[in-house]
């Protein structure tokens, strides 16, 4: 009976609640907020919480997939399918793993490694080369369409200049969020572009022409993996058994909770405000009841993972 | 509902604002500066549109501003701990 008038209390307007639910009222939605805070300083800042320690992201990630997926893509826009090149994926190993081991999340790295030093650094020489980051993506699929939906990584998923791949898929602990990330390299190999001497005529003295840039790396410095460094691919069976809760997904799940209680709320007050003619000093309950729709549209919306 | 359509030009306004968050999200999926952005404005005119309606009905009291105060931060705390974590 108690729990009944709580529960009433709490949802339903009525003599005791001054006919406005009480999570409808000022301090109900205070009280909402700071536990929606409250949620998100435990799960972000308390790494001695059971739950906190589970944290992480799925790692369903398949190189091959996202090979299958660009390769995809191309033939969509009439262009030959990219092949896959095992150095440009150990170089793009590299740089996943040199991204977890300084913690950073970009091209180049805080000490001014550019991304063309790990093509030369698995000894990889370029003719053209090209780097598309991703992070925090639950599946290659969301990944691909997200590079797809990006003007600078579409451009670089679909360049006719380039002829091999290679993709690194990499798990660790980036700025404190066990994170998975993809490192896509594209590359066409300096010899592929040398067109070859016919035996009969005089070898050509002069240097090739280049109509376009050749990207040069940085001569100072060619990275090389340390012992710290994991560059070893997760097999699928060691990723599927690392399935754990995202905080994303987590946050969103709890989002949409929150939301969804407030609305269904509102659509009680509405009605009974309504039936008995009910007029109060307060905002309007249509409005309010549009503005946490347009929340729920946007959580609804919004979607894992950082390109780059 | 009578009160919706007594006043409708001012209900249209609100879908506007709200319309126009939904699709800033959705064309902006992954420009995270640019859908806080939207967030925020979106709450700040949300906010606006609540003081200027119950201005206009005579009805505006504190307590109505707070609530829309309340409303629009607790949308924008929502939005923002899920941008940021994305």
């Amino acid at each position: 009976m108690k729990l009944a008038r709580t529960i009433t209390h709490l949802f339903l307007p009525n003599e005791s609640n001054n006919l406005k639910a009480k999570i409808l009222h000022s301090k109900g939605l205070l009280a909402i907020k700071v536990f929606f805070l409250l949620f998100q300083v435990v799960i972000t800042f308390s790494p001695l919480n059971p739950i906190s320690r589970i944290l992480g992201y799925a790692a369903n990630i398949s190189p091959q997939e996202v090979i299958v997926l660009t390769n995809e893509k191309r033939a969509e826009s009439g262009l030959p399918p990219l092949v896959e090149n095992p150095t440009l994926s150990q170089a793009a190993l590299a740089k996943g793993a040199d991204m977890i081991n300084k913690n950073y999340w970009a091209h180049v790295s805080p000490d001014g490694t550019q991304p063309w030093a790990f093509f030369i650094g698995a000894g990889y020489r370029y003719r053209y080369a090209g780097e598309n980051l991703a992070r925090d993506f639950s599946n290659p699929s969301s990944a691909v369409n997200a590079w797809m939906a990006s003007p600078s990584h579409r451009d670089n998923m679909l360049s006719p200049k380039y002829k091999e791949i290679g993709i690194g898929v990499i798990e660790g602990d980036l700025n404190g969020i066990d994170t998975t990330i993809i490192v896509q390299f594209f590359g066409t190999n300096y010899s592929d572009t040398i067109p070859v001497q016919p035996i009969a005529q005089a070898p050509i003295s002069t240097p090739i022409p280049t109509n376009t840039p050749i990207i040069t790396p940085n001569p100072t410095f060619i990275p090389t993996p340390t012992s710290e460094v994991k560059l070893v691919n997760v097999s699928s069976e060691e990723r599927s058994s690392q399935v754990l809760v995202s905080p994303f997904t987590t946050t969103k799940e709890v989002s949409i909770a929150v939301v969804g209680l407030l609305l269904f709320v509102l659509i009680l007050d509405a009605i009974f405000t309504s039936r008995r003619r009910i007029t109060r000093i307060g905002g309007r309950t249509f409005a309010h009841l549009s503005f946490l729709g347009m929340i729920l549209a946007i959580v609804l919306i919004l979607k894992a993972g950082q390109i780059l | 509902m009578k009160h919706i359509s007594k006043h409708l030009p001012h209900y249209i306004s609100l879908g506007i604002i709200l319309v126009s968050g939904i699709v800033g999200f959705w064309i902006f999926q992954f420009d995270r500066l640019f859908q806080a952005s939207v967030a925020v404005s979106v709450a700040v005119a949300y906010v606006v549109w609540g003081i200027v309606h119950h201005s206009i009905h005579d009805d505006l009291h504190a307590a109505v501003v707070i609530e829309y105060l309340l409303v629009a931060s607790l949308g924008l705390i929502i939005v923002f701990s899920l941008i940021f974590r994305a």
